[in-house]
């Protein structure tokens, strides 16, 4: 597909482009950027991609490449905003994409509406797993799924290390909506 | 014994029940994201776009030093400039982007014609004189790339955020 976008053929970008996306997305949203930097994070990261695309030797690296990237530019903007305001609370850097309640999208039948509730609570109780987890967690919900080289990638962290905070977040968070669904 | 299955005692959960409860959370979690954290339909769109800044003639200036990653702050200094260099082969080109906007230097020095690209679908030229030297009046809003045209080729630095 990489060598059919550098070849010219627009068919291969635009599949490039909606594969690999919502990966690129992910590794935006788990740094927690302002709405406007994150944009500019994003855009950044695909014009340079159609820059680089004659030079990309391995195109099974396509994902990392665009992953690591995406979290170099995320970090520039966060060191940008701390030389700038003085400040690593990254509580200033908390912003939610929270406009769109998940009642809009499915509310036709009452088991909707409990999908829905299940749903608008895994997300909540995404935020109080800690900013470890909570990463990981964004990147690998990316659609489709990513590979743990692009995770890695994404995040700065060792592939072997990937599998037991996997396991250990995703149970952290059963034990979170388990505790929930008690009360 | 470990890792020994159909060996289990009912009532505890096994390591494969527990792989197969993580695998669920974790497709649950896709179609969380999905609904409720999209990519932007208008950032898919300028990423499909930006195909056309696919440019097989014009050679690439790559990013060799960028204040913000490789100088260390200076005391005091609240709202430093951002001092980046690419370099193209034996063409180097330094910029220094404030809130005033742009100005740069091409080394060695000659006579250029540059402009700066905002996307896509966006290009003004810069102010450039006989020795390489350029301005730019107003400082670049989000992702920018220069171009340069030189006497024999075609430069383009890589995209950046301001």
């Amino acid at each position: 597909m990489v060598q059919s976008a550098v070849d010219g053929d627009a068919a291969a970008w635009k599949a490039l482009v909606e594969g690999m996306s919502p990966l690129v997305w992910s590794v935006v949203r788990a740094h927690r950027l302002s709405e406007a930097d994150g944009h500019e994070v994003f855009q950044t990261v695909w014009f340079r991609f159609a820059q680089h695309l004659g030079g990309i030797r391995e195109p099974d690296k396509t994902g990392a490449w665009l992953a690591s990237t995406a979290r170099h530019e995320c970090l520039k903007v966060l060191r940008g905003l701390a030389r700038l305001t003085l400040t690593d609370d990254p509580r200033v850097l908390d912003r939610a994409s929270e406009d769109r309640t998940p009642e809009e999208s499915l509310i036709d039948s009452e088991e909707a509406a409990d999908r829905a509730e299940r749903v608008r609570r895994l997300w909540q109780e995404l935020d109080g797993l800690g900013e470890r987890c909570r990463q990981l967690l964004r990147v690998l919900m990316a659609s489709p799924p990513p590979s743990y080289g692009e995770i890695s990638a994404a995040l700065g962290i060792a592939v072997g290390s990937i599998g037991p905070l996997r396991q250990r977040c995703l149970r952290r968070l059963r034990a979170r909506m388990d505790a929930r669904g008690a009360v | 014994m470990n890792g020994d299955d159909g060996n289990r005692t009912t009532g505890e959960t096994g390591p494969d029940e527990d792989a197969f409860a993580d695998a669920l959370l974790e497709e649950e979690l896709r179609q969380a994201a999905a609904v409720l954290d999209p990519v932007p339909a208008e950032l898919l769109q300028t990423a499909l776009d930006a195909f056309a800044l696919h440019d097989l003639d014009a050679r690439l200036a790559e990013l060799t030093f960028d204040s913000l990653v490789d100088a260390l702050p200076v005391r005091g200094v609240m709202d430093p400039p951002r001092m980046l260099t690419f370099r193209a082969g034996e063409v180097t080109v330094d910029v220094e982007v404030t809130a005033d906007g742009l100005i740069g230097q091409v080394l060695p020095p000659q006579a250029v014609r540059i402009e700066v690209l905002g996307g896509p679908q966006t290009a003004s030229p810069l102010t450039a004189d006989t020795l390489g030297r350029f301005t730019g009046e107003t400082p670049p809003a989000g992702p920018f790339a220069l171009r340069l045209r030189t006497g024999a080729e075609v430069i383009v630095t890589e995209w950046l955020r301001a």
